[in-house]
């Protein structure tokens, strides 16, 4: 396992905002958490970063012991911070040379690791510019290059796409997807954009008031939302999400034969925010 | 690693143009310009008197007393025509105008009830100033009439003639050994350079309140490297920038100073001294930067917080006027300002020739300052950002 959460709770004051948690997170997944804004995932991946106090309940990551381990834990690890977490008057390569640097790497190494990264997020072209003067989707980039510098074997990204446009989002989501497949690399994710979660991970945790309310693999959870809807006069039929086309094709009878006006079917949907909304009862930026 | 931490700071400050400004032309500009305009009230030369004009008609008195007047080293006197005082201060630019009775010898040893000298001045002409020339005024006619009476009764009044060439003024120095004549240089190169180097907020608030807000700060923070080293890489490019600016600013008043027409600083070789205040002062600077950055939530609040205080401590330090023409209360005010500890302290060497026991009280006092804002800055930033 990745990452092990047990009984974590965090409040400010008197504010409860993660509550006897419980979460585990597989070694290699591209784990997407979604959550209502106020729900506390900013405050559960601070706390996994160290960038928080934990009130009580015990961590483990890649094996090591949180409260015992916090070194071993940070150099296996990386943070991408949902702003430009870097120096804007410096180029892209006087970023890398630095935040390489604070991970230990010097000389050769370190410019091959830089060379490495500036691959995978295709950044050549901006080596040298300040990164003042580089577009939403670069800078991004620049971003996320940063956080794979110490080759991590946990990068969390939070809200990683914020402030882009589709195409820069689509080449940020797939160098995510890249990360994650070659270097099996255990992603947490954290976005406000469902399509990406759905699009982009495996394994999917709701957190909502200050729990985890639901956590499966994206397939089932898909598969749990797949339900037809039959909208009648009177009422709207829900089928049980196991039934096929077939109950459709029964139902439809049955209703005909009772001279049941029929407005509206609604066919599977499969779409995460429908269910995120059913859950939660929330609009995800509420 | 902490080759790469110098390097972004350095790289940092180097592209953060108003910074450089502040830094670096700001204190330059000020040497220049006080040390030029100050020249003449440190100087022991005058380069432009102040104008006299006599208003009485002429005659052999008159003469005698404006021939009296011009031999001093402050005062140009003319006798003039015109008889407007207003003309003759806004229009011919005169400083003081002196109506006098024409015969006025013979009104003195008359004892005449009515006599009187009345002196015209411009308003803004000092208090000191208008006492000199009254003072002179009364010594020429003095000096006329005793030598009328040592001539009548056949006395020698040469020692009297000679009594202004038997005053002597000397400076005493505190060191023996030191015999530097004080200038406004002397006086412009530490006050300005203290302020300079109190503005070292500048790009020490942008940066911290920068990586703040950016989240850089969450990201070092989730790196396996201490919070201290990142403190400390900080400091460490800032103390040497400080001490940038201490060499240049020596160098502009040794140098550029002259070339512009100014007196030139003198050092009487105690660098070792200089380096030890100037690395008080930096370290009292950058911890004063640390503290108004962790106390600012955006650049536009540290640059107005920083540099209003930055402007009070001058102000209240005697770097924007000099400690002795401020009133007994204000002079008390000063001691409780580090711009004033550093200022005292450099003009110990640089006027005065003092030694490590004369400025070591100062020095204390500015690192038991950085100490607080330290510390004060340490609880903050525990607070808000739980290092």
């Amino acid at each position: 396992m990745s990452i092990v959460i047990s009984n974590l709770s965090k409040s400010y004051k008197n504010n409860l905002v993660l509550d006897n948690l419980n979460l585990t997170i597989e070694k290699g997944t591209l784990f997407g958490l979604l959550g209502p804004n106020g729900a506390g995932k900013t405050t559960l991946v601070s706390i996994l970063n160290f960038l928080e106090k934990k009130d009580q309940g015990e961590i483990n990551i890649l094996g090591f012991d949180y409260t015992k381990e916090k070194s071993k834990i940070k150099q296996l690890s990386s943070y991408v911070p949902q702003t430009y977490a870097f120096y804007p008057t410096l180029s892209a390569f006087e970023n890398l040379e630095f935040f390489g640097a604070l991970y230990g790497l010097k000389g050769n190494i370190l410019r091959k690791r830089i060379q490495q990264c500036v691959e995978i997020t295709s950044l050549e072209k901006f080596l040298h510019t300040k990164s003042q003067y580089y577009s939403g989707g670069v800078k991004r980039r620049l971003n996320i290059a940063i956080g794979l510098l110490n080759n991590p074997q946990v990068l969390y990204l939070d809200e990683p796409t914020v402030g882009i446009d589709p195409q820069a989002r689509k080449h940020i989501l797939d160098v995510i997807k890249e990360i994650n497949s070659t270097k099996q690399t255990t992603i947490v994710y954290t976005s406000h954009y469902m399509e990406e979660i759905e699009y982009l991970c495996d394994d999917i945790a709701i957190l909502d008031k200050n729990k985890i309310i639901l956590h499966e693999k994206k397939d089932t959870l898909l598969k749990q939302n797949a339900s037809i809807e039959i909208t009648t006069n009177n009422e709207t039929l829900k089928l049980d999400n196991n039934e096929n086309y077939e109950a459709l094709r029964v139902k439809l009878n049955e209703l005909h034969s009772k001279n049941i006006e029929i407005n509206n079917i609604q066919l599977p949907q499969g779409n995460l925010e429908k269910l995120f909304l059913d859950i939660t009862k929330k609009e995800l930026r509420d | 690693m902490f080759k790469y931490i110098l390097k972004k700071e350095f790289l940092l400050i180097s592209r953060d143009i108003h910074a450089l400004l502040v830094l670096f032309i700001m204190p330059i500009l000020f040497i220049v310009i006080m040390s030029l305009a100050l020249k003449n009230t440190y100087s022991n030369t005058i380069d432009t008197k102040l104008k006299v004009a006599i208003i009485t008609k002429s005659n052999k008195q008159i003469e005698l007393l404006n021939k009296e007047i011009n031999k001093d080293k402050i005062f140009q006197s003319f006798i003039v025509n015109e008889k407007n005082i207003k003309t003759l201060i806004y229009k011919q630019n005169f400083d003081l105008i002196i109506d006098i009775p024409k015969e006025y010898k013979k009104q003195i040893s008359q004892n005449k009830k009515n006599f009187a000298i009345t002196l015209y001045t411009k308003p803004s002409l000092s208090y000191q100033n208008k006492e000199i020339f009254k003072n002179l005024l009364t010594k020429i006619i003095s000096k006329d009439i005793m030598s009328g009476f040592f001539t009548q009764y056949k006395l020698d009044g040469r020692t009297l003639a000679l009594l202004d060439k038997k005053i002597y003024i000397q400076d005493i120095y505190k060191n023996e050994q030191f015999n530097i004549t004080p200038t406004s240089v002397q006086h412009s190169v530490p006050s300005w350079l203290i302020f300079s180097m109190f503005f070292i907020l500048i790009p020490i608030s942008n940066t911290f309140i920068n990586e703040r807000n950016f989240g850089t700060i969450a990201r070092l923070k989730s790196i396996d490297i201490s919070f201290l080293s990142i403190i400390f890489g900080k400091i460490i490019p800032y103390y040497i920038i400080n001490q940038i600016q201490v060499l240049l600013m020596i160098i502009v008043g040794i140098y550029l100073v002259p070339l512009l027409g100014g007196d030139s600083l003198q050092i009487n070789g105690n660098y070792g001294l200089i380096f030890i205040i100037s690395s008080s002062i930096s370290i009292a600077a950058i911890s004063f930067a640390i503290l108004i950055a962790n106390i600012s939530n955006t650049s536009e609040e540290a640059t107005t917080i920083g540099g209003v205080s930055n402007i009070i401590l001058a102000a209240l330090g005697g770097i924007m006027v000099p400690k002795y023409v401020m009133p007994e209360f204000m002079q008390e005010i000063t001691k409780y300002s580090p711009m004033n500890w550093g200022l005292e302290s450099l003009l110990e060497v640089f006027v005065i020739g003092g030694s490590f026991n004369d400025v070591q009280n100062y020095l204390f006092y500015l690192i038991v300052f950085a100490l607080s804002c330290l510390t004060i800055s340490y609880v903050i930033l525990k607070k808000k950002e739980n290092i």
